[in-house]
């Protein structure tokens, strides 16, 4: 059952450390060249850049005075191939880090998204679907420009400091290190501001998740919305949720925004302390006026780079709220996974064993409570009993879409566990009770158990489940496009489909779980006896309500509070006289009764 | 164009902040030249001539000036901020809002990741532009403005000559807006189709897993995600070919001072203090011209995201409530007059005639695909058909306001959509507001109040979206719920007990029996036992009414309710001999 809901804030459960940014600088490593070259451009450049000023005041103090024309043409033209050489680093720069950043967020999104299809049937079912939408399209989004532009910055950045501070510090160590004294008041305040900001963004990010699962689910469920006529509601809903979104960034913003006048008044401050201390120390240590003009002139490069820096922090700050959700995704444990040492799964016959299975979805609730049963291969097995029995618990084991946590269940005398999950469900065709339509055509959704079938072979198993002639009245017959939510297909349309999928896939065993209940009596007769033919020789499991549907069933399970009450075939059930007759001769009786 | 009046149609609440933080910005534009101008001081009058009397006075009006400027520029930014939330907050008000009203025709065209995509990352490309984008636009010209006034006052003949590359940049930037439109247009396609595919993969990953196509997905996912890299690189290929030229232009404006300015000095045409302050102003004309492209570029993509969700917002849904509709909820007469549906060239209905009076129950039988669904469809309007009318109360349904019309009729659909919420919640879905003991007889009546309740958590159970971890059966007994908890006069059972064992389907019965005495029910189902009792039941066959009466007249008929009877029902007689 679900945890969370649209309006439940996600709990954080793993801590964003050092590791992890490490982890994210992983993805960095393949480009590291040509990040190294990038940045030796990009210092070269800067270098190049305080050459300008430099070119501009050589001009004015000593080519013009002098009325040196070929000097300036010199300087010009120095000035010219500066130019042309920034021109060109940037154009690096920019293609690099495009390459670069784009490529790293392909990367990052490819691992979340493959380590998801890892994750087992319980990890989507406990939380609203768009939440897990946002971590990999939107989060991994906002992470490329940190990762380019910003990693190149804060390099440069670092160095051009490193190198203001030598430059200085030669300049004058005193006044310098005045100059420093800002520094540590800087870090103190940031340090301060930096768990309240840091929360602040991880608020954003949870309330981005919600209003964006709200959003989803609203879109997915506007049928049932409007037939309600609850429109107002929800826009309601929607808006409380938009509100939290807005207000937790404008809190964020708040905390945000304090970075840059802090040190643009700490920047200040240190520049009129150097003031009074270079006036205080005048002819001293050799201070002279020509060395405070300079050091104050440059000390206003000293801070451009922290600025920088502060910027950096702080996108990095609201990053990490972002980063870490993603790795908390790929850190997921797939509670369902290939055990070491699991092996391929050779071709299945069909023998299907439960033995002593206990099985809970969430704990102390048993679902399954010690079953045991035998089922030769080629038999078909019908499960019945009332809903919630756990019917569906018992064919979804046999695909090992949960594990037990008692006992076993034995294919061909192996046990599931000990063999891949992959070469275990392609062998078997599973009818789910929710149908699904992926967008793309009719003929691309029966095609989906196996891709590489021919449209014959597609068209042979729509016409097995009576599902042909239907498909091609439509528009486009085969070729007609649906989406995700079926579009206009019936259920019982979207059933006929999905059983064609499942048929297609040859499997050696079938798991069909209440696949025809919204079919009509005909169709389902029609189909039964084309399917009788198909499935020669391959093990079944039907889950139907329609007791014509299973009468002719090898075996009868009837399951209820999760124990096999009885089994057997129709006939030897029904001699029975227990659980199994009374609910095939209540169909009759409650016929009469009515 | 559009785009720019559609914001600020947004943006007009809030234009009061707006042009106040604008007023700042320019504020702090000026309060900026002021620290430079006291420095020189500094320089001049307290170490040059030694007036260090002053300098306390000097230093304090520069640490004035930072607190206020920093003060200001603090306020501006949240200004900005406070507008640019604002309007995503109306924005994305507005599409939500646009979601609701749009038809199911829409929705059966349109993937959801496509709307995500428009409520995610094209409103994001809104947000940045009025944050930071418009006031930047703003900022640069005002510098721009400002000290093309202080040089042209200085001297106009070297103003003009530095002026002589600016065409270069114009030039540049109309091209690059133009060029670079597309290339974001792309990526929008591009962020949509990504957004569809993972939408898709996790709605769907029951059916991934059992078919163990992951592999298969990944490469789905991969090459929209290759794509979506591609369709970046594909822009910034266009960034590396002009800005790079635009930033070097700008840089031209200093070589045109060494070179022109220099002679100019040369032959006695402008004064070497002049040219100094030429210089020393440069970054404010250089920065600007940089920055233009940048800014061209956000704004284009601003315009390509802001098209897509006009697109959204200006689609008009085909079903509507008319000026003047009925806003009394009707009693429950529903009449098919001559009713014909057809989504493409083939009908989907045709001729449908019948009428159904309170208290009454018509049934629907019919094969799969034959228009069971669509002829309840049209009830609720949720499409409308095509020739002939459908009729309550003797009035045609497009005359009532459509809330009132859906408010009357209790839906329980064949396709269930459950909320991930709690079971309350979802059972209370159609009547907020009723108390809990409604909630828990509407589960009584649905025959879903045992299996809830023996949740540990019961009715407070959130269950998960679509309403994966219930069986079939249990979801449609809380979608039946559900349905009951309204109020309505028109009840449609479509399909609602398929997956619930016989006698719990014959207990819903009996409870429903009682419930819907006064109201028009309308059922389809494919058992005989849940249709035998209806007043009147129409057997469908491609979209035509090919039989009807009741279970006794049409069983007499011996047509094709009659075999399916037979098929359900065949060995009853020989049951009966046993």
């Amino acid at each position: 059952m679900a945890r969370n809901k649209f309006d439940i804030d996600e709990e954080l459960e793993a801590r964003f450390d050092a590791k992890q940014l490490r982890r994210l600088l992983g993805y960095l490593k393949p480009y590291r060249g040509k990040v190294a070259f990038t940045i030796l451009l990009m210092i070269v450049s800067s270098m190049l850049a305080l050459l300008g000023p430099y070119l501009v005041k050589v001009s004015i103090d000593e080519m013009i005075p002098s009325g040196n024309i070929p000097g300036l043409i010199v300087l010009a033209s120095i000035f010219l191939v500066t130019l042309v050489f920034n021109t060109i680093c940037m154009k690096y720069r920019i293609r690099t880090m495009s390459y670069i950043g784009q490529n790293i967020i392909y990367n990052i999104r490819e691992d979340i998204f493959r380590h998801i299809q890892k994750l087992p049937f319980a990890y989507y079912d406990s939380r609203p679907h768009g939440k897990i939408l946002v971590r990999v399209v939107n989060y991994v989004n906002s992470l490329s420009d940190l990762l380019s532009n910003g990693l190149i910055n804060l390099i440069t950045d670092l160095f051009t400091l490193a190198a203001i501070v030598v430059f200085l510090l030669i300049l004058n160590v005193r006044l310098a290190l005045i100059c420093f004294i800002g520094l540590p008041v800087l870090i103190t305040v940031t340090l301060l501001i930096k768990n309240a900001q840091r929360k602040a963004w991880q608020k954003v990010s949870r309330k981005l998740s919600n209003m964006n699962a709200y959003i989803h689910e609203s879109i997915s469920g506007i049928k049932v919305t409007q037939s309600f006529a609850r429109e107002d509601e929800n826009m309601d809903i929607f808006l409380e949720q938009n509100e939290e979104y807005r207000k937790s960034w404008m809190d964020a913003i708040r905390v945000q925004f304090l970075m840059w006048p802090i040190i643009d008044i700490i920047s200040v401050i240190s520049v009129c302390a150097i003031y009074f201390a270079g006036i205080h120390w005048l002819g001293t240590g050799g201070i002279t006026t020509g060395i405070i003009i300079a050091f104050t002139s440059y000390v206003w490069r000293f801070w451009e780079p922290v600025i920088n820096l502060g910027n950096f922090y702080n996108s990095i700050i609201n990053a990490v709220a972002y980063l870490e959700r993603i790795f908390e995704t790929i850190d997921e444990k797939p509670t369902v996974a290939d055990l070491p040492g699991a092996v391929t799964m050779p071709s299945i016959n069909g023998a299907v064993e439960f033995r002593d299975v206990l099985f809970c979805y969430e704990k102390d609730e048993v679902v399954l409570d010690h079953v045991s049963f035998h089922v030769e291969p080629g038999q078909t097995i019908a499960l019945v009993g009332p809903t919630g029995a756990g019917k569906s618990t018992i064919v979804n084991l046999v695909s090992r879409f949960y594990d037990v946590q008692e006992g076993r269940v034995m294919i061909d005398g192996r046990d599931v566990r000990s063999v891949t999950l992959e070469s275990l469900r392609k062998q078997m065709g599973i009818m789910l009770q929710d149908t699904f339509i992926f967008s793309g055509t009719i003929m691309d959704n029966i095609k989906y158990s196996r891709l590489d079938a021919s449209d014959e072979d597609a068209i042979a198993a729509a016409k097995a489940v009576m599902a042909h002639d239907f498909i091609e009245a439509m528009p486009e017959g085969y070729q007609t496009e649906v989406n995700e939510r079926g579009s206009r297909l019936s259920v019982g349309q979207r059933q006929l489909i999905s059983f064609a999928r499942a048929l297609l896939a040859d499997p050696r065993i079938l798991v069909l779980d209440e696949a025809t209940s919204s079919i009509d009596t005909e169709t389902e007769i029609a189909l039964q006896a084309g399917l009788q033919r198909l499935l020669k020789g391959r093990t079944s499991f039907v889950i139907a309500h329609r007791l014509s549907t299973i009468k002719n069933a090898d075996k009868i399970l009837y399951i209820d509070d999760g124990k096999i009450i009885e089994q057997g075939t129709h006939e030897e059930l029904m001699a029975k006289g227990g659980a199994y007759c009374k609910l095939y001769t209540a169909q009759y009786r409650l016929l009469e009764v009515v | 164009m559009k785009e720019f009046k559609w914001v600020w149609s947004l943006m007009r609440k809030y234009r009061l902040i707006f042009f106040t933080a604008l007023g700042l910005v320019f504020a702090v534009n000026l309060l900026n030249m002021i620290n430079p101008y006291v420095q020189g001081m500094i320089v001049d009058r307290v170490i040059v001539d030694g007036q260090i009397g002053i300098l306390l006075t000097l230093v304090l009006i520069m640490v004035g000036n930072t607190i206020l400027r920093a003060v200001l520029r603090y306020i501006y930014l949240y200004m900005f901020e406070h507008v640019s939330q604002n309007v995503v907050f109306n924005a994305r008000r507005d599409v939500f809002r646009k979601i609701q009203e749009l038809d199911f025709d829409f929705f059966d065209r349109t993937k959801t990741g496509d709307i995500m995509a428009r409520m995610t990352g094209d409103l994001e490309a809104v947000r940045h532009f009025t944050a930071y984008v418009m006031y930047s636009l703003f900022m640069h010209t005002v510098t721009l403005i400002l000290v093309l006034v202080i040089l042209f006052t200085i001297n106009t003949t070297f103003t003009l000559i530095l002026l002589a590359i600016t065409p270069i940049t114009g030039i540049l930037a109309v091209k690059l807006s133009s060029v670079v439109k597309p290339a974001f247009s792309a990526i929008r396609e591009q962020f949509s189709k990504l957004n569809s595919v993972v939408q898709e993969n996790i709605s769907g990953n029951r059916v991934v897993k059992a078919f163990a196509q992951e592999e298969y997905e990944i490469y789905k996912f991969s090459r929209e995600n290759a794509g979506f890299r591609d369709c970046n690189i594909r822009a910034a290929k266009i960034w590396e070919k002009y800005l790079p030229v635009m930033d070097a232009v700008a840089g031209l404006l200093s070589v045109i001072i060494i070179l022109a300015g220099g002679i100019l000095v040369i032959t006695e045409n402008i004064t070497l203090g002049e040219l100094v302050t030429f210089s020393s102003f440069l970054w404010a004309l250089n920065n600007p011209m940089r920055m233009i492209g940048w800014l061209i570029n956000d704004t284009q993509r601003f315009a390509t995201s802001a098209e897509k969700v006009m697109m959204l917002l200006s689609r008009e849904p085909k079903i509507k409530s008319r000026e003047g509709a009925i806003t009394r909820k009707p009693e429950g007469r529903v009449e098919f007059r001559n009713v014909y549906f057809g989504y493409g060239k083939k009908p989907v209905l045709e001729d449908i005639n019948f009428c159904a009076y309170p208290g009454q129950t018509v049934a629907v039988v019919g094969p799969t695909g034959s228009g069971k669904s669509t002829l309840i469809s049209l009830i609720s309007r949720f499409y409308d058909c095509s020739r002939g009318t459908v009729l309550i109360d003797g009035k045609n349904v497009k005359d009532y306001d459509l809330k009132a019309l859906r408010e009357s009729i209790a839906v329980a659909m064949q396709d269930i959509f459950l909320f991930s919420e709690t079971i309350e919640g979802n059972i209370a879905y159609g009547a907020p507001d009723v108390p809990v003991e409604k909630v828990c007889w509407a589960a009584e009546m649905a025959g879903a109040h045992g299996f809830i309740t023996e949740f540990p958590e019961g009715y407070d159970t959130i269950i998960g979206e679509r309403g994966v971890g219930l069986s079939g059966g249990q979801k449609q007994r809380i979608a039946l719920a559900r349905a009951l908890v309204k109020q309505s006069s028109i009840i449609i059972l479509d399909d609602t007990t398929s997956s619930v064992d016989i006698e719990t389907e014959h207990r819903i019965q009996q409870n429903l029996r009682e419930f819907c005495k006064d109201k028009t029910t309308f059922i389809i189902a494919h058992r005989i036992s849940s249709v035998k009792h209806a007043d009147l039941i129409l057997v469908l066959e491609e979209g035509r009414i090919v039989e009807r009466g009741t279970h006794s007249e049409l069983l007499a008929l011996k047509g094709r309710y009659y075999n399916t009877f037979v098929n359900q029902y065949g060995d009853f007689d020989k049951m009966g001999s046993d």
